[in-house]
């Protein structure tokens, strides 16, 4: 099943502190509200889901600099903090089995994974064999 | 001693349980598996009917606003407020307004102004800062965040751990060792903003449910010494005040989701056949419900005894102790219980077993340990049996 929500955009309207700071799955969009990248905030994760999408949209725009330890993007493609402008994410306490969950979804919708998910730390991603089907409205 | 409800505590029950069967369940179809959140729309809509039923912040004594509803009544209430899939730590999605720090109330008018108004209005959210990297279960000895005063204000060095909500509070109150030698009676409470220069989140830490508490540092904080709380030295038995009082609705919450846990296991051992009979039918079953009915009951007492002595101004820590330990741990079994009942589909995230499983296995913890509530009554039980 894939995140049943609407994209966000990542700007001044974003409450940063009601950003979810616990563990769970997001998805990037494009201008184009194509999906590029599925990533999850697991146990080790400093600040959870509001962390991660820190480390790839930076600040919400308009918004105050804060008291806490600003996670650095390491690791986050450059390409991804270009082209990032919407998200959508779930808090969900299986963050690693739910990302692996989202990203098989994803393949099985559009034959791969997202373009930006291409890269050596990327799961496994079992395929769905005979009870292959795609999602409704693909 | 009559436990028998009033009949204005029935209508708010009644009233409280309505409100959750058919406002709040229904919500519960769209959030995420660990979802703690609906809609705003729908939030807003939930605590207008609230307000309107004249129970938003029910434990805000009347002089502030409030409807100042006593503890016995409140106890009963937590454990209808819980009974939905979220309900253990975000009951009824907030609906019933957050009550600032009881401290608060015998705070300085100053602090009232700054802290306890804009709390109640909801414009300031708090954190409480107890436990430290060192140990939470004897901040007696554990605490080694230092104040050192300079002037008329003290400068905070050291940190803390396990604050819930810290990340996103305005301000909270820190205990922090003001006198290294003179043991509990050198511990202090100060209220401190969140954006004073030398506070900082260090990071989040995640739990076993879809939570996460904090770890902060202080590095040469400095605070006015009208930050303090009550008297210099006077900390530590504010921080117990507020433990023994808090340990009772903690109590009571656990039991909302075992009640609701133990209703669906016996609807399910009525509706389940196997090999022919119902479920209900087998006495290995019957058995583990009326385990689970005796494990609500009693411990449903014990909460009662708890606030009905706070209530009346008695000694009431062993009580609250007490309270905590046997819901807790009633709680945890009936949950067990119930999803073994239910067989494969209890461990699904279809049903809400296996999320409440995994939050009540914290609650045993949180607030005290078993052991730490077990530590407590020893204490006391002794000190009376030994004519102290």
């Amino acid at each position: 099943m894939r995140i049943r929500k609407e994209w966000k955009p990542w700007d001044p309207s974003v409450d940063f502190k009601k950003v979810p700071g616990t563990m769970g799955v997001y998805e990037i969009a494009d201008e184009q509200h194509a999906c590029i990248y599925i990533g999850y905030a697991g146990g080790t994760s400093p600040h959870g889901l509001r962390g991660e999408l820190y480390r790839i949209f930076g600040m919400p725009p308009g918004s105050e600099t804060w008291n806490w330890s600003h996670p650095q993007p390491d690791g986050i493609a450059p390409e991804l903090r270009q082209r990032a402008r919407y998200y959508r994410l779930e808090e969900n306490s299986n963050a690693y089995s739910r990302w692996v969950e989202c990203l098989t979804r994803y393949r099985e919708d559009y034959d791969d994974v997202p373009e930006l998910n291409h890269d050596a730390r990327a799961p496994r991603v079992p395929y769905l064999g005979r009870y292959h089907w795609k999602s409704e409205g693909i | 001693m009559d436990m028998a409800r009033s009949e204005e505590q029935q209508m708010i029950i009644d009233t409280v349980r309505k409100f959750i069967r058919e406002e709040v369940r229904p919500l519960e179809a769209d959030i995420d598996p660990d979802g703690s959140e609906v809609s705003p729309e729908d939030t807003e809509r939930l605590r207008q009917m609230v307000k309107d039923m004249g129970m938003w912040q029910m434990s805000v004594p009347e002089q502030y606003g409030g409807p100042g509803i006593d503890l016995v009544t409140r106890t009963m209430v937590a454990e209808e407020l819980t009974q939905h899939k979220a309900g253990l730590y975000a009951p009824a999605f907030g609906a019933f307004g957050e009550a600032p720090p009881a401290h608060l109330y015998d705070a300085t008018d100053e602090q009232k102004e700054k802290y306890l108004y804009p709390a109640i209005r909801e414009e300031k959210r708090h954190f409480f800062g107890l436990s430290e990297p060192s140990g939470g279960s004897d901040p007696a000895r554990a605490i080694r965040t230092r104040a050192v005063r300079d002037g008329d204000s003290w400068v905070i060095n050291g940190g803390k751990l396990w604050n819930s909500g810290a990340d996103t509070a305005d301000f909270g109150i820190i205990y922090v060792r003001t006198d290294p030698t003179k043991g509990r009676q050198g511990i202090t409470a100060f209220i401190v903003d969140t954006d004073t220069p030398g506070f900082k989140v260090n990071r989040l830490i995640q739990v076993m449910r879809v939570y996460h508490t904090t770890e902060l540092s202080f590095t040469d904080m400095r605070v006015p010494h009208s930050a303090i709380l009550g008297e210099e030295g006077g900390g530590f038995a504010l921080a117990n005040d507020y433990l023994a009082r808090n340990r009772i609705p903690y109590a009571a919450e656990c039991l909302g989701i075992a009640q609701y846990a133990h209703e669906l296991a016996v609807e399910w051992s009525k509706q389940r056949v196997t090999f022919g009979e119902p479920l209900a039918s087998r006495q290995s079953i019957q058995w583990m419900l009326v385990d689970n009915e005796i494990d609500l009951r009693t411990s449903r007492w014990i909460a009662l005894d708890a606030a009905a002595k706070a209530e009346r101004g008695e000694p009431f820590r062993f009580e609250s102790s007490m309270a905590k330990l046997l819901c807790t741990e009633a709680a945890s079994r009936v949950i067990d219980r119930s999803m073994q009942i239910y067989g494969g589909l209890g461990m699904s995230k279809d049903m809400p077993f296996e999320r409440w499983y995994r939050e009540i296995r914290i609650r045993r913890i949180g607030e005290g340990t078993s052991e730490i509530q077990r530590v407590v009554m020893a204490r006391d039980l002794l000190n009376v049996r030994s004519g102290s």
